[in-house]
């Protein structure tokens, strides 16, 4: 989430909002006729040209919010076509999960240097002198960079005494760390599949809001009202997400009434994946595999299967918490159906792998939830409860923060023996994750334990957020010193015998 | 001053931390620059739903109450906006 993209935010958000209460309400799909009126009544245009664009735009938003695909401009269809498919209450996954709303994108221009308005066309002129293709000549009024020559090295703005030259890239791209977004023939955003990895940073930085994933909150409502027994995990950037009055347990016990059987917390499984990827860092470095990759963000797994195929078998095979804490439910309860409640967007596809979906059914975002608690009148901080959380060891509650996931791994592997030199290193975007893999496919970071995170900051600055980072980093650091243990191998609430296997 | 932002689930939804964040960054811009701005402590609180968004059908949140004055569809740049006026010398 970028917070100063109030306008985008309140969109989206409203949507979620609709979303859910006509599932909660159960009203007909064809209401969705009426949605975006509702969203956005009268007659005047707030965010873009016209009421009609934005009101068509809210429309794409809600059918993707339902699990459906924006329409084709090029094409006609009913707000409402396909909506049977996904008038289920199972997870109904429509390929592609990152979507841009074709009609929504502006089309920014590409990467380039631009003169600008400070340009003085002074007698130095130092622009033109340290261009090393010769690109920049001193036009009538200002400098001017030939689009064609220039190999956007950057001399040129760096050199510039009165800061006349500036960088232009799309934010798409700018804040794609694969490289997956290309454009379509009318120079819109589109995003290239084989090389997307789904960590959603796009989504965020779009200042049109023209790009989207989809949503599962449709579907869960209509389980959570059925027969089923559905469980929420909540990831561990859960904590400050709803408020700065919602307590842990009051956002639990909200979590019960939009009809969950229960709740527990994800770094319950982060203990577990600290304790597997520990003892496999201890058996398989250096022998085995020249270093280790932790495993729990998605989206950079995923980027060292697609860019890095061959080094991707030093990933650690463990699964990652969302899967641990969905097994350590399934165990207690073999009917439950499990919904991971998270700041990822990535998450979702996870989900869909052929290991993992029989233990996790759904994954919606805190965002989402937020639209679910709206949707059904919850109050959090009005909520009456007195109990304490205690699923989870400090160490596993702190692999929200980028670095934590290292952390703990280290300090477990450490403790079981105390004999190893354990070095990490850890970044926190996509861009120096890439960078990362190709030091490390060059041996560089032979011995090593190498923590990849996709978002800048680590979980608690996921797409799917709802608060600032520095507001949950506080919180998450206050209920890590809430935790009972501070090491996963005296976390009661795993089952003794696996904490015996890994001590 | 007080300012009573508004943290229920409609307001939070809407982006009610967001404008709790900006204040608190505003207390830099103030402290940062006595000789235009009085020392007035800004007293800020997140309080619980006021039930105003949830006796209309207008969407009303965000909602900022300055003293006595209860801001509507607060943003940001409306509560910052009126909080230096205030404060200014």
């Amino acid at each position: 989430m970028k917070e100063s993209y109030v306008d985008l935010i309140n969109i989206r958000r409203q949507v979620f909002a609709k979303v859910a209460k006509m599932a909660y309400e159960g009203d007909d799909l064809s209401e969705l006729e009426k949605a975006s009126f509702e969203i956005l009544p009268g007659e005047v245009a707030t965010y873009r040209d016209s009421i009609f664009r934005e009101r068509a735009i809210v429309d794409e938003r809600l059918r993707l919010t339902l699990g459906l695909n924006a329409r084709k401009p090029t094409e006609y269809n009913r707000i409402t076509d396909g909506a049977s498919i996904v008038d289920v209450n199972e997870t109904r996954f429509i390929e592609p999960l990152i979507n841009v709303i074709t009609f929504a994108c502006e089309a920014c221009p590409t990467k380039a240097f631009i003169v600008t308005d400070n340009c003085r066309k002074c007698l130095a002129h130092p622009c033109t002198n340290v261009c090393p293709v010769n690109a920049v000549s001193i036009g009538k009024n200002r400098a001017i960079i030939d689009q064609d020559k220039c190999i956007k090295c950057g001399r040129c703005r760096d050199t510039c005494p009165y800061s006349a030259i500036v960088q232009y890239d799309r934010p798409c791209a700018a804040a794609c760390g694969v490289n997956a977004i290309d454009s379509d023939y009318l120079g819109r955003a589109q995003i290239n599949m084989d090389k997307c990895v789904s960590c959603g940073n796009c989504i965020v930085q779009c200042p049109y809001g023209a790009i989207s994933d989809k949503s599962q909150i449709y579907q869960l409502i209509k389980a959570l009202k059925g027969n089923d027994q559905i469980y929420a995990i909540i990831a561990p950037s859960f904590l400050g997400q709803f408020g700065p009055l919602a307590s842990p347990v009051q956002i639990f016990e909200g979590i019960k009434q939009l009809g969950f059987e229960d709740v527990a917390e994800v770094s319950l499984g982060a203990d577990i994946t600290t304790m597997r990827e520990a003892h496999e860092f201890l058996e398989k470095v250096p022998n085995e595999i020249p270093y280790m990759g932790t495993s729990c963000c998605n989206s950079w797994t995923i980027m060292v299967e697609k860019m890095f195929p061959d080094q991707y078998e030093y990933i650690s095979d463990s699964a990652s918490p969302m899967v641990e804490t969905a097994k350590y439910i399934k165990k207690k309860n073999p009917n439950a159906k499990i919904a991971f409640i998270g700041p990822c967007i990535s998450k979702k596809l996870e989900a869909l792998r052929d290991d993992v979906k029989d233990y996790v059914h759904f994954v919606i975002t805190f965002e989402e939830l937020m639209g679910m608690f709206v949707a059904k009148g919850i109050e959090l901080s009005e909520i009456e409860v007195s109990k304490e959380i205690q699923d989870a060891s400090s160490l596993g509650r702190g692999y929200a923060i980028a670095g934590g996931v290292a952390e703990a791994v280290k300090r477990t592997a450490l403790k079981i023996d105390p004999s190893r030199e354990i070095n990490v290193e850890g970044v926190s975007t996509l861009h120096e994750c890439v960078k990362l893999m190709r030091t490390a496919k060059a041996g560089k970071k032979n011995g090593m334990l190498l923590e990849g995170m996709a978002c800048s900051g680590g979980c608690i600055a996921g797409p799917g957020t709802l608060a600032s980072l520095n507001r949950v980093r506080k919180a998450v650091v206050n209920f890590q010193g809430q935790a009972e243990c501070e090491s996963p191998l005296d976390n009661k609430t795993i089952d003794e015998d696996i904490r015996n296997k890994y001590k | 001053m007080k300012i009573k932002v508004c943290v229920g689930s409609n307001c939070t939804l809407l982006g009610s931390m967001s404008i709790l964040d900006q204040i608190e960054d505003l207390k830099d811009i103030i402290k940062d620059d006595p000789d235009n701005y009085s020392d007035e402590e800004l007293d800020v609180e997140a309080i619980k739903c006021l039930d105003i968004c949830k006796n209309t059908d207008k969407n009303v949140a965000p909602i900022v109450v300055i003293d006595d004055e209860v801001i509507l569809n607060a943003t940001g740049q409306i509560v910052m906006e009126k909080i230096i006026n205030k404060i200014r010398k």
